[in-house]
């Protein structure tokens, strides 16, 4: 099946320079050579529209309106070994932890700018420090971070690196989950030599992990109620918000089902007034209540950051985020790790370059075409320019924006990011992949095993986005025996 | 039993319900008035009873306010895929998906898939070309869809608060329906009292919109006695599109949504349903004459928007929700 795959200068996940399969896709590679064609194509249109059938959709937005689309899926996993996944794993513990000291002493006492590691300036100065909403104010189990989406990938060398930290509203776990469902439904042949970590227990380890954050002002006699709020089925990860709620067990409510009284947040239901006590929200900081933030919300709830305070009820993640996980502050995410845990990064950075640097920024005028650019202030692959990929035309455009505005964009060399086979349209190419890993912080943390592993479908393109045509494959965290087996 | 649930839940599920009932009996209504078309005998008898049916499937009001004329082709168009037509198959159809969709969490997953499956195909559908076959085929497909829809609703939903109020929607809309296609057929009947035309035909026609031809037929072999008919269609205990069947029903969900008790805020509501059960045995259909008909099922349409709106405002399915 893969006789004429070509590795090429880039890492792959599965495959050797010598055309032989690494030792832990042996057991796959073997399974699908004993796949007819014809069996694969099947299969593939089988997976596809099972997708489609269930409406695991997400909404794409333009000038005529939103359409519904799948994400696309591709069967060949990501197949990670147990030791590297510890690897991952304590290094997701180390950031998040670090990240989350980060947050609350911004927030409070702002050791890290007193030790002048970080420039005060880039905190005040940025969109999402919310320090006349919430500075001062000590929220349950003083966690900020209860669900965050960390975007890992491979360079050259197959070491990993953070890509991004996602601390605000990050989406996709629900594709994890339907794309271990959907595999086991149509390739279940792949599932009987492997003995990889399963997903089951990890909707009731984020269950408790949002039930833990118990607001202060909580009555204790009666069990914490928790809802998930969502703009509603608009929004393009509608469809993570039901699959959460719904496997949860929580009820998902929109702004409009909620109401603030003396401080106190209810829901509006059949038989009157009901109190809510913990909001896992999927809407952003700004939108969530008219009153505090954007007066134009209308998905939001009038009130919601007075009873915040109060601890009257507990906001999850935590309201003022998005100053952590921006790019430029993740420059600074090693120091936060050496500063607070007095520790060395487990998983690095990718090198990134502030263009506010006079000399930096001659340098990244000069060199563009072998550099990724990005608005420090976008994300989804949008405002970003890869160098070696681009038209003269649009490189001097982005000089222009730089010049213009140099603390709006970062650089990075661009990095040979990883690759993996992908199946479609009847062959075995390679992609550009990533690996976007779930950390739950409650009374403890746990990073969920795999993770959503998503796909640059497109030839040759760096771009995993789906709403940029990436798909997404399932992630394998191969158990000890497996490990063995394998 | 779930005791609660969110009022815009609750709202949503009646809707889901009422606009999946509703696409089932217009598209019911349609196909059988295409079915009598092909029957006719000349292009006069082919074009007949049009405005009738718009008025059960829509409105006439509305649809003279977009056309000037009945043209067949056009209606057509308007009862089945038309955007401008709020009651549309195809606007029914997206509204109990949209619904569907905000409350997704507590649906069984099949529901949500046959509703989507509708949807998907939908798209298909519009492309076709506008023949007489694929018109028929896509009546039969929201027939179907219904009739899969609560399929999955009884087997697999548990009998809590979500499947009542799914229940409350299905059964007052079927019995406005009811209501309503019974209503224009006196009123064709009264106005054609002079002339000699074919009642019968009436008659078979309103029990087949009502999918009631066949369980009639059974009670009453084969007279078509308008009398028997209208009191077969408004008092019959046993067939499920009865109006008095309808009603039982909603008082018995209402009930369950209760437990059995009466609240100071639910009183209202169960007085306005004991007084409508009451209204419908209390009345003799055999000795009233088609205008007393017609006044009887005119105010029984009020009744139903009365207990509609009543029942929204017991359950805060509209604005405001007030601390208990």
């Amino acid at each position: 099946m893969l006789t004429n795959y070509q590795t090429g200068v880039y890492f792959d996940e599965m495959m050797k320079q010598d055309g032989e399969p690494k030792r832990h896709y042996q057991w796959f590679y073997q399974l699908v050579n004993q796949f007819t064609e014809r069996d694969l194509m099947k299969k593939h249109e089988t997976a596809q529209l099972n997708f489609l059938r269930q409406g695991i959709t997400f909404t794409v937005y333009n000038h005529t309106g939103g359409t519904e689309r799948t994400m696309p899926f591709d069967f060949v996993p990501i197949i990670i070994p147990r030791q590297d996944w510890e690897e991952i794993e304590k290094g997701m513990k180390q950031r998040m932890t670090a990240l989350n000291h980060f947050l609350e002493d911004i927030y409070h006492d702002q050791e890290i700018v007193e030790a002048g590691i970080i420039p005060r300036e880039l905190i005040e100065n940025n969109p999402y420090y919310y320090n006349k909403q919430v500075s001062g104010i000590d929220i349950p189990l003083r966690n900020h971070i209860f669900l965050a989406g960390v975007d890992l990938i491979r360079d050259e060398n197959g070491q990993y690196r953070v890509l991004e930290d996602n601390l605000r509203n990050p989406s996709g776990m629900s594709y994890v989950f339907q794309n271990r469902y959907v595999m086991r439904q149509v390739y279940p042949e792949l599932f009987f030599q492997h003995s990889i970590e399963t997903l089951e227990h990890q909707l009731s380890e984020l269950h408790q992990a949002v039930t833990s954050h118990l607001p202060a002002n909580a009555d204790p006699h009666k069990s914490a109620t928790a809802v998930l709020l969502t703009p509603g089925i608009y929004n393009s990860a509608y469809y993570d918000h039901v699959f959460l709620a719904q496997q949860m067990g929580i009820e998902l409510v929109e702004g409009r089902d909620l109401i603030v009284k003396n401080d106190v947040v209810y829901m509006k239901t059949i038989k009157g007034l009901k109190r809510v006590d913990i909001i896992y929200r999927r809407i952003d900081d700004d939108f969530l209540d008219p009153e505090a933030f954007r007066p134009d919300s209308a998905l939001g709830v009038s009130g919601l950051l007075r009873a915040y305070r109060k601890g009257n009820v507990s906001i999850l993640n935590g309201i003022g985020n998005g100053v952590a996980d921006d790019k430029a502050m993740y420059v600074y995410v090693p120091d936060m790790i050496r500063f607070y845990l007095e520790e060395e990064p487990i998983i690095p950075n990718v090198e990134t370059y502030f263009l506010s640097d006079p000399e930096r920024l001659d340098y990244v005028l000069d060199n563009i075409h072998e550099l990724v650019v990005k608005n420090v202030g976008a994300s989804g692959g949008y405002d970003m320019l890869i160098g070696p990929q681009s038209e003269e035309s649009e490189r001097e455009e982005f000089k222009k924006k730089i010049i213009e505005n140099p603390h709006q964009y970062i650089a990075q060399p661009t990095i040979k990011l990883s690759r993996a086979p992908a199946y479609q349209e009847g062959r075995f190419y390679p992609c550009h992949v990533d690996l976007r890993v779930f950390v739950m912080n409650g009374e403890k943390t746990n990073v969920l095993p795999g993770g959503l592993s998503r796909v640059a479908l497109k030839e040759g393109s760096l771009v995993v986005n789906s709403s940029q045509g990436g798909g997404g494959k399932d992630t394998w965290i191969l158990t000890e025996s497996g490990d063995h087996h394998a | 039993m779930v005791i609660t649930m969110l009022s815009r839940v609750a709202d949503s599920l009646y809707w889901m319900s009422r606009n999946i009932e509703r696409a089932e009996n217009n598209a019911r209504v349609l196909s059988v008035q295409l079915i009598h078309m092909l029957e006719a005998q000349n292009q006069e008898a082919a074009d007949r009873d049009w405005e009738e049916i718009v008025e059960v499937c829509a409105s006439a009001k509305d649809y003279y306010s977009l056309y000037d004329r009945l043209d067949r082709e056009t209606m057509i168009q308007y009862l089945t895929i038309s955007p401008f037509n709020v009651n549309s198959l195809m606007n029914c159809m997206n509204f109990a998906r949209e619904n569907a969709r905000s409350t997704r969490d507590i649906l069984p997953e099949e529901l949500w898939e046959v509703l989507n499956a509708f949807h998907l195909d939908q798209k298909d559908w519009q492309e076709l070309p506008n023949t007489r076959q694929h018109t028929q085929d896509y009546l039969d497909r929201v027939i179907k869809t219904s009739m899969t829809s609560q399929g999955v609703i009884e087997s697999s939903m548990s009998r809590g608060t979500p499947y009542t109020f799914i229940k409350v929607g299905k059964w007052l809309e079927r019995a406005e329906k009811t209501a309503r296609i019974l209503n224009v057929t006196c009123e064709k009947n009264r106005k054609e009292a002079d002339v000699p035309t074919d009642h019968y035909y009436y008659w078979l026609t309103a029990l087949q919109f009502l999918n009631g031809y066949d369980a009639y037929i059974k009670e009453h072999p084969p007279t078509m006695e308008s009398k028997h008919v209208l009191s077969f269609l408004i008092k019959e205990g046993t067939f499920p599109r009865s109006i008095r069947y309808c009603m039982d029903h909603v008082m018995e969900a209402v009930n369950k949504l209760e437990g059995g008790k009466i609240s100071h805020y639910s009183e209202d509501l169960f007085q306005m349903l004991e007084l409508i059960q009451d209204e419908i045995t209390s009345t003799n259909i055999e000795e009233m004459d088609m205008n007393e008909l017609m006044s009887f099922l005119d105010h029984f349409q009020d009744r139903c928007m009365t207990l509609s709106r009543m029942f929204s405002q017991t359950y805060y399915l509209i604005e405001p929700v007030h601390v208990k």
